[in-house]
């Protein structure tokens, strides 16, 4: 049933009065939720520390799709070897088990100096894995759907290396990393706001100011720069740009080692939080991170840190008796969302051409 | 025969229903529509079976459980994962591509989170002791129920494309614009694919909760909806037998072929380790190098009219059309 | 020729943007007529072919089409209804045959479900038999019968358009809508295509309504000719008056 010219635009004002109202509402439910539990101020915090993995997990994600539209299914694995390479650059030695079982570098790096290093290597193998699962079916004009399945083909083979490899035991990184630094902060009540002091991780801190920096240079680089306009002109039309002069295999090499050094710098933040949980570190991160970037809108960069921290507030603030309901609640919001806004929440809607 | 039936019967058994979670997933998207909601629906017909045999059709000691009680499971698994499909799919088939596998995708996590928290569906434990209809500890036997899963269901959906049905659902998929224009009913044929596929992963649940004995939500889940779209893309997404053979590829893969090759004489020590520990980095490579030298799949709708066109001049095909089909 | 108006457009008017694509058009077609659509480029005429078929809602105005108005129907209602459409960017299913392509569009005359379908019950083999015995009759008359085993995108565009038409003469309509049926052919195609037109009306009873760029083609084949420019109405009226219409040579040669 569809309805007649007026009824149709008095709907879409009606919807869209009513969306804001939504929004609005929903705002101010938060707020009261925050001010009035008594760890509410402490829930928030810890949603955005949530919200901050997975918005920098997203952030390599959603660089790629917004370039070249396709998942890449090998982004939670590149996340798994930057934790890898920073723990091995720092000189510690493999577990037990693995082919390379009790083997060491002859040298040992800083730690930040590591992570960077990893970060950089992980950016190398983005590269490599461009040119292996996207690139020759990009030059052959296959359909983007075939990507998702290479690429999940290279994941599966890069998590099974790292098993065979190093084995599928926790790996933990050096205490204080960055120097003598307090474990967590005690951010206090905020004059009262809060009923108890609220106390958030250090490292969580870091997480939640390194996503935030590297959506501001994201932002910047793909806007503001010369290669980012370039890269905006791959993304709109590959065969144009490169008809134009621009050239797309190294731009879209580049956008890989882009998302790979961020990718792999995220695993390494990550595992400091939670340790290193063996192959499938990143991997599980992966379903999580696709519901994220959609929520935000499909390749939206902003998009990607909105919808990671609203995701990780929201189940934040799922109550103690249903906490068992956390993991399905990014799944929820992102069903509801897409049926009331397809595009996601930053995206704009798509017009159908006829 | 029997020595081969012995070590491979469950592995031929998997590859059958792997058959048959294809096609689920190759129905909507025989209609355009990328749906990987495929796990959902099997989830929801293994608790099905689950819950029937364990609660409702009890009293008959192990071993002796009625094969037709589990054909009558399927019946009601399949009916329960139609009831699934459409309040799901009347409001999400709307949303293209990306968007409905992501929507899809949102409701087989939001399921199985709910099973892990039911306690009458037995939480992260499941429900295990669904009772055997045989006594062997091979469960060969289950062939005699897969394989007719995987016939029925095969032929089913041969004869659908080429039916009034499948051509509507065809047409969504090449243009959907053009098929509305055509009158057919966009969201009519697209929840009706979409339903059948949820009918068909639901009966496959409903068998293999038998076969593994347990159901638990480790059954439905992200990584299985990858798995069974690989399946169709490697089988190839044109025919309905490409995701048939593309299923019983991959599951025979790791678990047959690759087993067989490391087995094999006169292989190097170090390579027979490899294709042991490493099988599955292997398939993981030749899925992405599948993809590469098969980009329409190892099964393409060409591979038939080639042939038929060497046997009958085209022209004259076309003009015997009509009158071939009335035999 | 009859009085009976087949099709009416009321005040249609609708806005891509700031930019009025249709603005305010009204025309009445008459059973038995062939309509020519004419303007220059952008100038909103498969817009309306959009806004009749229900692909995109207009912000005002409505569509009468036997005096039933449809204006909030959708595109597989007004198929129903009998008005079939051809599409400037051709839109043939092109990795099916000719003849499967043609077989679709008899989809609304045939009633077999998926159980019929499936089975092989009746009525789904005795409509299967008719609809490709209609669909081989149909790529006959456009003469595209001996390749109806070949891929619509494998075709020649001047065929390609052609299977567009023999497609949309499958759904038995009334009332046909042709966007610019001849673009991409050549010369001979052009003069064909114009008497395939007169004997596809008389042998089908129709009531045509084409866009066209090709000016000769409009003017020898049309009963009556709109002409729109910048989303408006400009002229209307039989082909010779058009033609001499200042507003008309002024869209066509001012600027």
């Amino acid at each position: 049933m569809r309805l007649s010219n007026q009824s149709l635009q008095q709907y879409r004002r009606l919807w869209w009065f009513a969306s804001r109202g939504l929004a609005a509402a929903a705002l101010v439910l938060l707020i009261t939720a925050i001010l009035t539990a008594p760890s509410g101020l402490q829930n928030l915090f810890n949603g955005l520390a949530v919200g901050s993995v997975y918005a920098i997990f997203a952030l390599g994600y959603t660089l790629i799709f917004s370039i070249l539209r396709i998942i890449n299914f090998t982004h939670g694995a590149i996340f798994t070897l930057g934790a890898y390479f920073t723990y091995f650059l720092t000189g510690a030695s493999v577990g037990f088990n693995g082919l390379l079982a009790n083997q060491r570098l002859p040298f040992g790096l800083p730690f930040p100096i590591a992570m960077i290093g990893g970060g950089l290597l992980a950016g190398l193998c983005g590269i490599l894995i461009e040119r292996v699962a996207f690139r020759p079916l990009r030059n052959k004009g296959a359909d983007p759907l075939l990507t998702l399945v290479s690429s999940l083909g290279v994941a599966v083979a890069i998590v099974n290396v790292i098993q065979l490899l190093v084995g599928a035991e926790i790996y933990s990184y050096p205490r204080n990393p960055f120097g003598e630094m307090p474990a967590a902060l005690n951010l206090g009540t905020f004059g009262g706001l809060s009923q108890r002091p609220v106390v958030i991780r250090t490292i969580q801190v870091i997480i939640f100011a390194v996503s935030m920096a590297t959506v501001v240079l994201l932002t910047y680089f793909v806007n503001g720069t010369k290669i980012g306009k370039a890269l905006r002109a791959v993304a709109e039309d590959a065969t144009t740009s490169s008809l134009l002069g621009i050239n797309t295999n190294f731009l879209i090499s580049l956008t890989f080692f882009i998302s790979g050094l961020i990718g792999g710098i995220a695993g390494t933040l990550v595992g400091l939080s939670v340790n290193v949980s063996g192959p499938y570190f990143g991997i599980n991160f992966g379903l999580k991170g696709l519901a994220v970037i959609v929520l935000g809108g499909l390749g939206d960069i902003p998009g990607a840190v909105v919808g990671g921290l609203v995701i990780g507030v929201a189940e934040a603030f799922v109550p103690s008796e249903h906490v068992a309901y956390k993991e399905a609640i990014a799944f929820a919001v992102l069903f509801l969302v897409l049926l009331l806004r397809p595009q996601g929440l930053l995206g704009r809607a798509a017009v159908q051409k006829v | 025969m029997e020595g081969f039936l012995s070590t491979y019967g469950s592995a031929i058994v998997q590859m059958a229903l792997a058959g048959v979670l294809a096609l689920s997933l190759y129905l909507p998207l025989m209609a355009g529509q990328l749906s990987l909601a495929s796990p959902g629906f099997y989830a929801v017909g293994g608790y099905v079976a689950a819950l029937l045999s364990t609660r409702v059709f009890t009293g008959f000691p192990n071993g002796s459980y009625p094969i037709l009680l589990i054909a009558l499971e399927m019946v009601v698994a399949g009916g329960v994962s139609a009831l699934f499909a459409l309040i799901i799919g009347i409001p999400s088939l709307r949303l293209r591509g990306v968007y409905l596998a992501l929507a899809t995708i949102a409701f087989v996590e939001v399921l199985r989170v709910f099973a892990l928290n039911q306690p009458w569906l037995g939480g992260a434990v499941g429900i295990y002791n669904i009772p055997q209809p045989f006594f062997s500890a091979t469960r060969v036997e289950y062939l005699l129920l897969a394989l007719p899963l995987l016939l029925v269901s095969t032929l089913f959906v041969a004869r659908l494309e080429r039916s009034r049905i499948g051509r509507a659902f065809v047409a969504l998929r090449e243009d959907e614009l053009a098929a509305s224009a055509m009158g057919i009913r966009p969201t009519y044929y697209k929840v009706l694919a979409f339903t059948i596929g949820a009918v068909l992963a639901g009966m496959t649940g409903a068998l293999n909760a038998h076969i593994l004995n347990t159901w638990n939500p480790r059954q439905g889940t992200f990584d299985l909806a990858i798995l069974i779209l690989a399946y169709v893309l490697v089988g190839g997404s044109r025919t309905f037998l490409g995701p048939v053979i593309g299923g019983a590829f991959l599951v025979a893969l790791p678990e047959i072929i690759l087993r067989e090759v490391a087995d094999a004489p006169g292989l190097h020590p170090a390579i027979a380790t490899f294709l042991r520990d490493g099988r599955l980095i292997l398939f993981g490579v030749l899925i992405a190098v599948s993809v590469f030298f098969f980009p329409y799949g190892l099964v393409t709708p060409n591979l038939f009219k080639r042939r038929r066109k060497t046997n009958v001049p085209r022209l004259e095909a076309a003009k015997a059309a009509p009158k071939v089909s009335r035999g | 020729m009859s009085d009976e108006v087949v099709l009416e457009v009321r005040n249609l008017t609708c806005r891509f943007g700031g930019l009025y694509a249709v603005d305010n058009v009204s025309f009445q077609v008459r059973r038995g007529e062939i309509f020519g659509l004419i303007g220059p480029n952008g100038a909103g005429k498969t817009t309306v072919f959009n806004l009749i078929t229900g692909m995109t809602p207009p912000m005002h105005g409505e569509v009468f089409y036997k005096g039933v108005n449809i204006t909030s129907k959708r595109p597989h209602e007004i198929a129903m209804l009998g008005i079939a459409r051809t599409f400037q960017n051709i839109r043939l299913f092109g990795a099916l045959t000719a003849l499967e392509n043609v077989m679709i569009a008899r989809h609304i005359h045939t009633r077999s479900g998926m159980i019929e379908g499936v089975f092989g019950l009746p009525p789904a083999p005795q409509e299967e038999r008719a609809i490709r015995q209609r669909a081989m009759e149909l790529l006959e008359l456009v003469g595209l019968a001996d390749s109806a085993e070949m891929q619509a995108r494998n075709f020649s565009y001047g065929d390609q358009r052609r299977l567009e038409i023999a497609r949309a003469l499958a759904l038995e309509p009334e009332l046909l809508l042709l966007d610019e049926p001849a673009a991409g052919m050549n010369q001979n195609e052009k003069s064909a295509l114009s008497a395939f037109i007169r004997r596809v009306r008389e042998q089908f009873n129709l009531t045509i309504v084409l866009i066209e760029h090709y000016v000769p083609l409009v003017m020898g084949l049309c009963d009556r000719i709109a002409v729109l420019n910048f989303g408006q109405l400009i002229a209307l009226g039989a082909p010779e008056k058009v033609q001499n219409d200042p507003a008309v040579i002024e869209a066509y040669l001012g600027d």
